[in-house]
């Protein structure tokens, strides 16, 4: 009998409680492909550095006067920039630099088929044309801000080495423009921030930081370093990792918020991924200070450090365990009712994977008063945070005791999870049957079912699922149809059944067999 | 198959027959065409035929028929022979598109269903071309292709509403959006800007107007599994453009039908669950448009008629509003006064009105107006959807909102006091508006629970409601007579009692109203006011203030059956049942009429059962004549005998499937009345209840053996003696139910009566069988529920037997069994045993194993003495479970525990519980103590010292606790 078979395979599903703990902590990308716009509250990939005026741009080149400012046509630049007068060639590239530097439609494709990209990577190394070298290295930090092929065009002009060696130079408004420039190489994928972690960039990069650098000039190593932390498929390597991470920690103390926020996104990228990364990450001590960033009243801090947490506890238990001692549950209520739905969102989430863990983590997500939130947060959460939300019910009655799932019943939970199974979202529904069934085993376990059958049905639950029973939906409808089965009517036990003798009434007979219960 | 003409022309004669009325024919012409179907070319000859064919009905034939071996034959099931070759399937999909859309509507439609099974299977892979050869007729500027391809599409794409995330449905979807969004919204445009350049022309703004609604569907799926980045780029233009066709009228596409609703109807109803979709899911990018969709919607309300094809647009419109309204960040685009004013002026209160469609359902078709308007199940209608508005807007504007509606109140009762009989739908408007504004939460239980405390209801109700009620004629303006009933019903709760006392003969009037929805509620009334609860735990309205009311009442509730339309009116039995449940024996000078006139319903209905509520109420009914009467008159059960049995002998003859459970329970009622030896009528049927095919119906389980148990308590002697050859059909019995997890208590109930009632010889044959399939469940397949009825059962069996009798019985299966259940069963689970009398069964049972039982004292069973003696005061000191009190009266029926789909139990036919060892042990934990002490005299020394080496302190403390009660100590 079919049915049955998969009956008792959902049923193995379910009393497989909490043990398979890997299958229920969601890692944070479930699908590859992408319907929406990429989120608009992650950390910028790449920057372009903008004139927006005159002033601005008078000041960062010092001495230099402002009506100096020659128009080149783009025949004028190539001819300059192939040229050997250093002064022509300063001026081609400053032009180059302020066409590149209009805030509306640089026009980087041109610049790049020109083909003048080796030769401003070789004015980086001019090491006695100190404003040539700046000016070379802020077209070229413009140049890879573009698309992958613009970057590609820096990298194979061979912009690589060049800047790692700039790092060092003595002036310091280049070394930062050096900086900029590789932050923009290694945000554009896994291939060229490794290409950079090879040629060495980290060691000369860390050594700019020190109590002195300024804090303009900080924020740009840490939005380099974070890119360099950033992007799977392959991760960073690990050594690499090893060499950043004490410096973002030293960062994260930091008193400015920029800094911060990056270094948190830097963090945030370390722990998204296995559990040997995340436990690189707990092994620094560093969540104390990521959950106490976690309550930030700057969303640009909060977002990145609750985003961190919230790859960590996708982890062990014990990596967990670790977000629990450093207080995540004493913050994540606020988060939970926080009036920006991305953050009720990823607070959900982090709580769903906290409620799947064992039973003794579930008791300190109660003692600590996260029903109360949840439940206000599947009844008039925002969508997206509601269907988290449902998943956190969802585990928790996965791994609870049968005593925390009457606790967690007792928080109210049932009249807006039922209320639920009217989204418009098959897999949130079909999570919540699962657990409506997780519901009824605990039941079952406290000779409840009658009772259970009975609540479900006055907070119109039963109207509900039997209205699932067509559903459009295969798994749905068969989740709900094994509800109605299974709770809503009777069942046989076939062996045990007696044959009809010979006057038509039952026989009563039976075969013995070895006992041992 | 060759693509010949000579094929051409075989195939048209074959569709031809199979139109043929005469099965003889069409029958074979079906036959071959199957048999032809897996040639190569067959599908190719039938759209060959599809679009050539001279005759219109061979077309519209080939096609329905192309369609089904489509849906038949296309998909390739694995190990499965492919079975259309793939040269076929090739040509199918290379033709299909441009055919379907150059062909007629009849059989566009045809080939559009056949597209999306292809496509279910087919696309987007092994159809790579599909989108942009429907993309491109987007270009065509023909509107029947391009509705040809929308519709296609939407067939396609319809399924993201319903399926899964997963990788390969949003590369499908990516896909889907890469090529389509763009020229949707393209064609979207454009449609619109005809529509304004045809504003003349009907016919062609007709068909702009289904692709406008068919593009809006495919928005819908497109837009529901997340916010595609498109989707999101281009809000504007879609909302825009959304929101101007919510607020556009073309006199044009205004149609005469009042029914059926219009293409503008339609297509706005699919803009608001558009609207309706983004607030739900999108909420935070659809944020700065929502606020403008409120005002077009509300917009829309103020200027939609009252016809009845307007009424799910209106109702789809106003939950919106309702939706939105809750919700806190929003509350601000509602706080306005002027706003509000609007919103109550113009939007709930024309649609709270009683339209004429209400009018003639209230007249002609009773039965729906009843169940929309008492029980809840008016959804869709706009009645329900302006009360949850109101309900919606009092969340955070309750005394605005009503303030306003205290003024309208007034007027239209001002209006109404002009000129009743033109003006009572004012007053009808009126009573709705109080009553959905006073409402906040309610119950089928208990009416309303909570209530907005700035409406004075019972002023309301002295003031407009009773002079209603209390006009000479109970048959004039019968929809504010039924408005009033309904009244007291849902505010009973909150009305005084002096206010119900005086209702109650207005109510009973009523019952003779010739309107039927004023008989029902008047009966539904009483029926809600009798089960009010009062001070303890008694009914609010007594059996005595209702004394000088009893004949009227009982004559017109039975009247009220006879009233055209009500003959089988639930209400009215429920009222009827409910009615002598209160009364109790103040009903008894009746009973001879009451009984006449319930069996000859009885006979009546059970040539067509055909309202279960109905006929539950009145075996109910039946159950109280009989227990009050035999309460005052054990004899009078002969009388009830008298007047049930030939009905029930008919009932049973002519296997009335839904009465049959029914009939058991009222028996088993009767003989339990029965003081002396069962009558030989009862022994009669005896054979006939352990027929399997009664069996076999869940239904008849509970009543069956309960039946059964009253034979057993009533005649084990009897059947023992004359019926001896039918025990192990009885038996049988017991061993198919415990068979079952759901029936397994129910074999456990009979097994117990057995064990109790029959003489120990009867059955001694087959005891040790039935321990055998007893332990094979408990092998197989233990549950809870059965491991609570096996541990009553074998310590009920110990009472009977004796300790030591079981002990042999269960090693003479299998050696050291008895150590094994102990062991395994008895000390772990014994404490989820619940009911008072099953715990006593248990104490009583373990006491005689511990001190009655030989082996327990001198094998390797002594250890398991004092973990068993353990077990046993844990049970002692577990909180007691709460008992069922005997007083029934206020269960409801629809509340009773257990879901089966067939079995109704009936609450006035329960029996009482039975106490097997009744008054043999009194109190369990003196009996404990003072077999203790005998044990202890009969082996001095032992039981102190098994005390002393293994029985925990607090155990200990209890145990010491029994015995000073008892005034005994252990030698």
């Amino acid at each position: 009998m079919p049915v049955v078979n998969e009956r008792s395979e959902r049923m193995k599903k379910f009393k497989n409680k909490g043990k398979d703990a890997a299958a229920l902590r969601r890692q944070r990308v479930e699908v590859n492909i992408e319907l929406r716009k990429a989120k608009k509250d992650e950390q910028i990939l790449k920057r372009r550095s903008i004139s927006f005026s005159l002033m601005d741009e008078s000041l960062s080149l010092g001495e230099e006067k402002r009506n100096e400012i020659i128009q080149l046509s783009l025949e004028e630049i190539v001819e300059a920039v192939n040229g050997s007068n250093t002064e022509l060639q300063l001026q081609a590239t400053q032009a180059t630099r302020r066409m590149l530097s209009r805030q509306k439609d640089p026009p980087i494709n041109q610049i790049i088929e020109l083909g003048i990209i080796p030769r401003l990577v070789e004015f980086l190394t001019h090491a006695d044309n100190a404003p040539l070298q700046f000016e070379a290295a802020w077209a070229l930090t413009n140049i890879a801000s573009g698309t992958s092929d613009h970057t590609k065009a820096v990298v194979e002009g061979g912009a690589i080495p060049a800047f790692i060696s700039l790092l060092s130079s003595p002036h310091m408004h280049i070394s930062e423009q050096s900086v900029w420039a590789l932050g923009n190489i290694a945000g554009d994928g896994p291939l060229y921030r490794d290409a950079l972690i090879n040629c060495n960039v980290i060691p000369p990069l860390l050594a700019l930081v020190s109590p002195v650098t300024p804090v303009g000039f900080l924020r740009n190593i840490t939005w380099t370093l974070s890119n360099l932390c950033r992007n799977k498929n392959p991760y960073p390597p690990l050594d690499a990792v090893k060499k950043v991470l004490p410096v973002l920690t030293c960062l994260m103390e930091h008193e400015d918020k920029d800094i911060i926020s990056d270094s948190c996104w830097a963090v945030s990228y370390l722990t998204d991924g296995s559990n040997d990364r995340i436990q690189i990450v707990v092994d620094t001590g560093i969540l104390p200070r990521l959950v106490e960033l976690m309550a930030s009243p700057e969303l640009i801090v909060m977002t990145p450090a609750l985003r961190a947490i919230g790859n960590v506890v996708t982890g062990t238990d014990e990596q967990t365990q670790a977000a629990i001692d450093a207080g995540v549950l004493a913050v994540l209520p606020a988060l939970l009712r926080h009036a920006k739905p991305t953050i009720q969102k990823e607070a959900a989430w982090t709580l769903s994977n906290i409620a799947a863990g064992p039973c003794q983590q579930i008791q300190q997500l109660i003692t600590c008063g996260l029903l109360p939130p949840l439940v206000e947060l599947l009844d008039k959460g925002d969508f997206k945070a509601q269907k988290e939300a449902v998943w956190a019910v969802a585990n928790f009655t996965t791994g609870g005791t049968v005593e925390q799932v009457v606790e967690l019943v007792h928080s109210g939970v049932l009249k807006p999870l039922l209320n639920l199974l009217l989204a418009k979202d098959s897999k949130t529904i079909l999570v919540i049957l699962d657990t409506i069934s997780n519901l009824f085993l605990a039941a079952e376990k406290l000779g409840e079912t009658e009772s259970l059958c009975l609540l479900v049905e006055e907070l119109d639950g039963l109207e509900k699922i039997e209205a699932l029973q067509t559903h459009d939906n295969n798994m749905v409808y068969r989740a709900a149809l094994n509800i109605i089965e299974k709770y809503f009517s009777g069942e046989e036990n076939p062996d045990l059944q007696p044959g009809t003798g010979q006057d038509g009434l039952y026989d009563f007979s039976v075969e013995k067999q070895d006992f041992n219960f | 198959m060759e693509l010949s003409d000579a094929n051409l022309q075989t195939l048209t004669e074959y569709l031809k027959k199979t139109l043929d009325p005469d099965p003889a024919i069409r029958r074979p012409a079906e036959k071959f065409l199957e048999s032809v179907e897996g040639s190569q070319n067959y599908p190719l000859l039938l759209l060959t035929l599809l679009e050539k064919s001279q005759e219109n009905v061979i077309k519209v034939c080939a096609s329905v028929t192309f369609k089904n071996y489509i849906k038949r034959n296309w998909r390739i099931v694995e190990d499965e022979p492919n079975k259309i070759c793939e040269p076929d399937r090739i040509a199918i999909k290379a033709n299909i598109v441009p055919l379907m859309l150059s062909s007629p509507e009849q059989i566009q439609k045809q080939l559009s269903d056949a597209i999306s099974i292809i496509g279910r299977e087919d696309f987007p892979q092994k159809w790579p071309d599909l989108l942009t050869e429907m993309v491109n007729r987007f270009q065509s500027g023909d509107f029947h292709v391009i509705n040809g391809v929308l519709r296609t599409a939407h067939s396609l794409f319809k399924r993201y509403r319903h399926e899964f995330k997963s990788n390969e449905l949003w590369t499908e979807i990516k896909l889907v959006l890469d090529a389509f969004a763009l020229p949707l919204t393209n064609l979207f445009k454009a449609t619109i800007e005809l529509c304004s350049t045809h504003a003349n022309d009907a016919s062609a703004l007709k068909v702009l107007f289904s692709s406008l609604i068919l593009i809006a569907k495919l928005f819908y799926s497109l837009n529901f599994q997340d916010l595609p980045e498109f989707f999101e780029d281009n809000m504007e233009t879609w909302m825009t453009n959304f929101h101007s066709l919510l607020t556009l009228d073309n006199k044009l596409l205004q149609t005469d039908d009042e029914e059926e609703a219009g293409l503008l109807e339609l297509l706005k109803s699919q803009i608001c669950d558009n609207a309706a979709l983004y607030a739900q899911k999108y909420d935070e990018e659809f944020q700065p448009y929502l606020p403008r969709f409120v005002t077009a919607i509300w917009n829309l309300l103020v200027t939609t008629g009252q016809e009845v094809k307007y009424d799910l647009l209106v109702s789809n419109a106003i939950q919106f509003l309702a939706s939105v309204c809750e919700r806190p960040h929003y509350k601000h685009l509602f706080e306005d006064q002027n706003t509000l004013t609007s919103i109550c002026e113009k939007v709930i209160v024309p649609n709270m009105e009683f339209r004429v469609a209400d009018e003639e359902a209230f007249e002609d078709n009773s039965e729906e107006y009843i169940r929309r308007d008492l029980e809840g199940s008016d959804i869709d209608t706009r009645r329900r959807a302006a009360c949850d508005l109101v309900r919606g807007l009092c969340k955070f504007f309750e005394g605005p909102v009503t303030g306003i509606f205290s003024g309208y109140v007034n007027s239209m009762l001002q209006e109404y006091a002009k000129n009743p009989s033109v003006n009572w739908k004012h007053k009808d408007a009126a009573i709705y508006l109080v009553t959905s504004l006073a409402s906040k939460a309610q119950t089928q239980k208990h009416g309303i629970t909570q209530a907005n405390e700035l409406v004075n209801l019972t002023e309301f109700f002295v003031n407009h409601i009773q002079p209603d009620l209390k006009s000479a004629s109970v048959n004039e303006f019968p929809v504010l007579k039924a408005d009033g009933i309904k009244y007291i019903m849902i505010f009973r709760n909150q009305v005084p009692k002096e206010q119900l006392l005086v209702s109650i003969p207005l109510l009973i009037s009523h019952l003779q109203a010739e309107s039927i929805v004023v008989h029902t509620y008047a009966a539904h009334a009483l029926e809600r006011l009798f089960t009010m609860r009062g001070t303890n735990n008694t009914t609010l309205i007594t059996a005595a203030e209702m004394a000088p009311f009893v004949e009227v009442l009982l004559t017109n509730l039975f009247k009220a059956l006879t009233l055209p339309g009500s003959s089988e009116n639930e209400y009215v039995m429920k009222a009827i049942m409910r009615s002598f449940s209160l009364l109790q024996e103040s009903i008894i000078p009746y009973i001879p009429s009451v009984i006449t006139q319930l069996t000859q319903k009885l006979l009546a209905v059970s040539k067509n059962p055909s309202k279960p509520h109905f006929n539950h109420y009145m075996f109910e009914s039946i159950c109280l004549s009989i227990r009050i009467t035999c309460k005052a008159n054990p004899d009078a059960v002969g009388s009830f005998e008298e007047a049930l049995f030939l009905v029930f002998t008919e009932i049973l003859q002519n296997d009335v499937q839904e009465f049959i459970p029914y009939v058991f329970q009222v028996m088993s009622l009767l003989l339990e009345m029965h003081k002396n030896e069962i009558p030989s009528s009862y022994m009669a049927l005896f054979p006939h209840l352990l027929q399997p095919v009664l069996w076999e119906r869940t239904g008849n389980i509970p009543p069956l053996v309960r039946l059964l148990q009253a034979y057993l308590e009533r005649g084990a002697n009897t059947i023992a003696s004359a019926a001896a050859d039918k025990i192990p059909g009885l038996l049988g019995v017991f061993q198919k139910l415990i068979a079952s997890k759901a029936n397994d208590h129910q074999g456990f109930y009979l097994l117990n009566s057995i064990i109790e009632h029959m003489p120990p010889e009867s059955v001694d044959q087959y005891r040790k069988q039935i321990f055998i399939l007893l332990f094979q469940r408990l092998q197989n397949s233990k549950t809870t529920k059965f491991i609570k009825s096996f541990l009553v059962f074998i310590n009920l069996y110990c009472i009977k037997y004796g300790a030591l009798a079981l002990q042999e019985i269960f090693d003479s299966i299998q050696p050291k069994m008895f150590g094994m259940v102990l062991e395994k069963i008895i000390i772990p689970e014994i404490q989820k045993v619940s009911g008072q009398v099953e715990k006593k069964i248990c104490a009583v049972g373990i006491t005689k194993i511990l001190t009655e039982c030989p082996p327990m004292m001198d094998t390797e069973y002594t250890k398991l003495w004092t973990p068993l003696l353990q077990a046993l005061i844990g049970l002692f000191e577990l909180p007691e479970d709460d008992t069922i009190p005997d007083e029934e009266h206020f269960i409801d029926i629809e509340d009773t525990p257990g879901y089966q789909t067939a079995f109704s139990q009936l609450a006035f036919a329960g029996k009482k519980e039975h106490d097997p060892v009744g008054q043999m042990v009194n109190n369990p934990r003196i009996h404990l103590a003072q077999s203790l002490h005998k044990l202890s005299t009969a082996c001095p020394g032992r039981v102190p010292s098994m005390l002393s080496t293994s029985l925990n302190a607090e155990a200990l403390q209890y145990l010491q606790g029994y015995l000073q009660a008892a005034s005994v100590t252990l030698l």
